[in-house]
């Protein structure tokens, strides 16, 4: 992963959430079960059964590699790896090579550096080069070690064997068979994450190729894992492909927001626009991977937004829309026919400073408003029934402050005024949202929000420095990758700001403050710190990735 | 420069001093060297770039005619012959010619089909300075090719003409070698060159995707990437 952005905010042990990169960090474990060997002259220790790879990696050395994948089972294949071991006649891969104690090995020394070098020229006999089209161009694994161990004219001068290209593979995918080095990488994570056999080689030699059985597509619901870790361009998601180059973007670490796990991804962004989700390293939530739906996600970051706070369905301005929305609301709070819902789509920073207007204001009724569950989707990997980011932090949330909430298909028929988070009520028949006192918090005008009397524009997931809590319970940190639009500000200042014309003191100037607040008033939460905002990070500097 | 070089007192800087403030000795007061009158008047300079006007007129009124003479002796005149003695060069009418490195207006070059050469790499706008340069990419549908520029801008406004586009291009796909000064224009937005604009100046490359292939050694060294099929 090209961030270790901790994904802050995460409750204390056991659910560190600290990505460390390999998986195996070195530790003083007892001597039975670790090992010390020597790589390049540092000794090191590490648990048994480690592989030299990984060990290397701890010290810093980065033995080149196509096939080794951290989340994959290990085949040695590519060969890229070789390294010379001590009392060893031949190159042993490194990757499969388990850590002995007082092991010896090298992986500067002429016959491993040879190794590598004439690997990576065997590799690149086929390859077409063609990096200007390739959109892997910028984080591929094959440019990267060509430059760092390679770096000479092709030798080879008769034809190169020719494959197909752009085959169509399925849905998401689209594959160049000549661009493939076969590192078998992408089989293997069909297998592994999705456990589905769906990819495999066919033919043999120089016309070895990857394919899918005849007939059949790579279709399953955790396809674009595949695209993640090629190492070259051979295989493309139809929905990123020839929209932005890699050196283009910029990451910022975030959590996905599609379903209850909250898997981690990475933002990539570029002139105030996502281009694509990456999933971020967590070992206790999503590994490596996450689903395709997950990642497309990012489309509805620009679909129907409200960029201006809206009164009677019409554009005005911050001032005139908070005193409608005040106004409004007075009526209803006054009589006790007032209802809040919360929303398991916002953060709990957002939930928690509504819920805290709503005690100042007396509000009695309270609801939570949520997408329905889609059973179809829970398969017991990483997809899950529950759709909604945040259900667990609401809840966390309103059993902390002694907060009875109903669905909010339960609604009250006596309920005049309704403060509502968010862009969905179901179950709530639109005619009778008319005739309500209704002010919408919401990132989107869709859904009931066209039927509000007030509507104020918030930032959405993308764009929001906040938390969400997952269906485990972890507290994850997202952070803002880039600004909401027109007037649209974070959904805890909206609440802030109608506070404040409504002469309710709720004093946060910051995000931060409000965690602080919260994380005290929610006794599973306390002792969780806030980290600093995460700078993009360039992928132009990110080196490969995948 | 007439300052004498016989000072009693002299500054660092090389300066005459007159005299020394009583208040503060590092307060004074110097002669600073001023052109004398007959470099103020340029009188020698103007005579000097007079003679060279003269020189240049008698070139142009005499030489020629001579020529002229000369040719007209030996037979078959025509007015080039004589017209390229002459010094001055009718402007509108002739240019001189740019060094062959001049950098003109953009062009985008064509593959045989006509089509054009780029493959929206992005190589250029990455390198180039003035951010001068939007490239939207789009699918085609030929599978060898796979991507084209849908839309491909260059504002010649804000372009420093450094030439880095047409370095960092790994297919000849852009090239400065039109000669073109870039065009006057009334409104900003008419300085924008659209795809369309530097197509209609292309010119046709044979250069080969990823060099000159697996025939490489039958090219020998003289094979020039840059062969141009007018």
């Amino acid at each position: 992963m090209s961030t270790t952005e901790t994904p802050t905010g995460t409750p204390p042990a056991p659910s560190g959430g600290v990505p460390a990169t390999p998986p195996t960090p070195p530790q003083p474990a007892p001597a039975s079960n670790s090992v010390t060997l020597t790589i390049d002259g540092q000794a090191v220790t590490v648990p048994k059964g480690t592989n030299v790879l990984e060990a290397a990696r701890t010290l810093g050395i980065d033995i080149a590699a196509f096939c080794y994948h951290p989340g994959l089972p290990i085949v040695a294949q590519c060969r890229q790896c070789l390294v010379s071991v001590e009392k060893n006649p031949k190159l042993q891969p490194s990757c499969q090579q388990v850590c002995g104690d007082n092991m010896v090995v090298h992986t500067t020394d002429k016959q491993s550096t040879l190794a590598r070098q004439q690997m990576l020229e065997f590799t690149l006999l086929n390859h077409p080069v063609d990096c200007p089209i390739c959109d892997k161009a910028g984080e591929c694994t094959l440019q990267k070690l060509y430059f760092d161990h390679d770096n000479q004219d092709s030798r080879v001068d008769v034809p190169k064997v020719h494959k197909d290209k752009a085959v169509d593979l399925g849905p998401t995918v689209v594959l160049d068979q000549e661009r493939c080095i076969l590192c078998s990488r992408c089989i293997r994570t069909c297998d592994v994450v999705a456990g589905q056999h769906q990819l495999e080689f066919a033919n043999r030699g120089d016309h070895e190729i990857l394919t899918t059985a005849p007939g059949e597509q790579l279709d399953n619901p955790y396809s674009l894992n595949t695209v993640d870790v090629c190492p070259v361009g051979a295989l493309t998601a139809k929905d990123f492909r020839f929209t932005m180059r890699a050196w283009e973007l910029e990451a910022t670490p975030s959590v996905c927001n599609g379903c209850a796990t909250g898997c981690n991804v990475e933002i990539h962004h570029k002139n105030g626009r996502a281009w694509r989700l990456v999933p971020r390293h967590n070992p206790d939530v999503n590994d490596y991977w996450m689903c395709d739906e997950g990642r497309f996600t990012y489309h509805d970051l620009r679909e129907e937004r409200l960029a201006a706070a809206l009164v009677d369905g019409l554009p005005a301005g911050w001032d005139r829309a908070l005193r409608a929305a005040a106004d409004g609301l007075a009526i209803g709070r006054t009589s006790g026919q007032f209802a809040v819902v919360f929303s398991a789509l916002h953060t709990n920073e957002d939930n928690f400073a509504l819920a805290k207007l709503a005690q100042a204001w007396g509000v009695s009724h309270f609801y939570v408003a949520g997408k329905p569950p889609v059973p179809a989707r829970a398969d017991g990997r990483l997809r899950v029934a529950d759709i909604n980011p945040n259900m667990a932090g609401v809840k966390a949330i309103t059993e902390a402050l002694g907060l009875t909430v109903k669905p909010v298909y339960e609604l009250d028929p006596s309920i005049r005024g309704l403060l509502a988070l968010g862009d969905i009520l179901p179950g709530v028949d639109p005619g009778r949202l008319k005739e309500l006192e209704y002010v919408a918090i919401t990132a989107h005008e869709r859904g009931p929000v066209p039927h509000a009397k007030v509507a104020l524009p918030t930032s959405d997931w993308a764009e929001t420095s906040g938390t969400i809590t997952n269906n485990k319970g972890h507290v994850q940190r997202m952070h803002a990758a880039f600004a909401p639009p027109g007037q649209a500000i974070a959904g805890w200042e909206v609440i802030v700001r109608l506070a404040s014309i409504s002469s309710t003191k709720l004093s946060w100037s910051h995000v931060r403050d409000v965690f602080k607040d919260m994380t005290a008033a929610v006794p599973a939460w306390n002792g969780l710190t806030w980290a600093r905002e995460a700078r993009p990070l360039a992928l132009r500097f990110a080196g490969s990735r995948g | 420069m007439s300052a004498s070089h016989h000072e009693e007192e002299t500054h660092d800087m090389g300066l005459k001093v007159l005299s020394t403030s009583t208040i503060h000795p590092r307060v004074r007061t110097v002669q600073v060297s001023r052109p004398e009158a007959q470099d103020t008047t340029f009188l020698a300079a103007t005579a000097k770039g007079l003679g060279v006007t003269l020189k240049h007129f008698a070139r142009n009124l005499f030489l020629p005619m001579k020529k002229l003479a000369k040719r007209n002796a030996a037979g078959a005149p025509t007015d080039e012959t004589w017209r390229n003695e002459i010094e001055t060069v009718q402007y509108p009418e002739e240019k001189v010619t740019y060094p062959e490195r001049f950098r003109g207006l953009h062009r985008l070059t064509l593959r045989e089909d006509g089509n054009v050469r780029c493959v929206a790499c992005m190589c250029c706008p990455t390198v180039c300075p003035a951010h001068c340069i939007t490239i939207i990419p789009a699918e085609t549908d030929d599978k060898g090719i796979e991507k084209k520029p849908a839309i491909f801008e260059i504002d010649e406004l804000r372009c420093v003409v450094c030439g880095l586009c047409v370095e960092a291009c790994p297919c000849d796909a852009i090239r400065m070698d039109t000669g073109m000064h870039a065009r006057p224009v009334e409104d900003r937005a008419d300085a924008i060159e659209t795809r369309e604009t530097m197509m209609g100046r292309g010119v046709r490359s044979i250069a080969v995707q990823g060099g000159e292939g697996p025939d490489w050694r039958a090219h020998g060294h003289e094979v020039t990437k840059t062969d141009v099929n007018r």
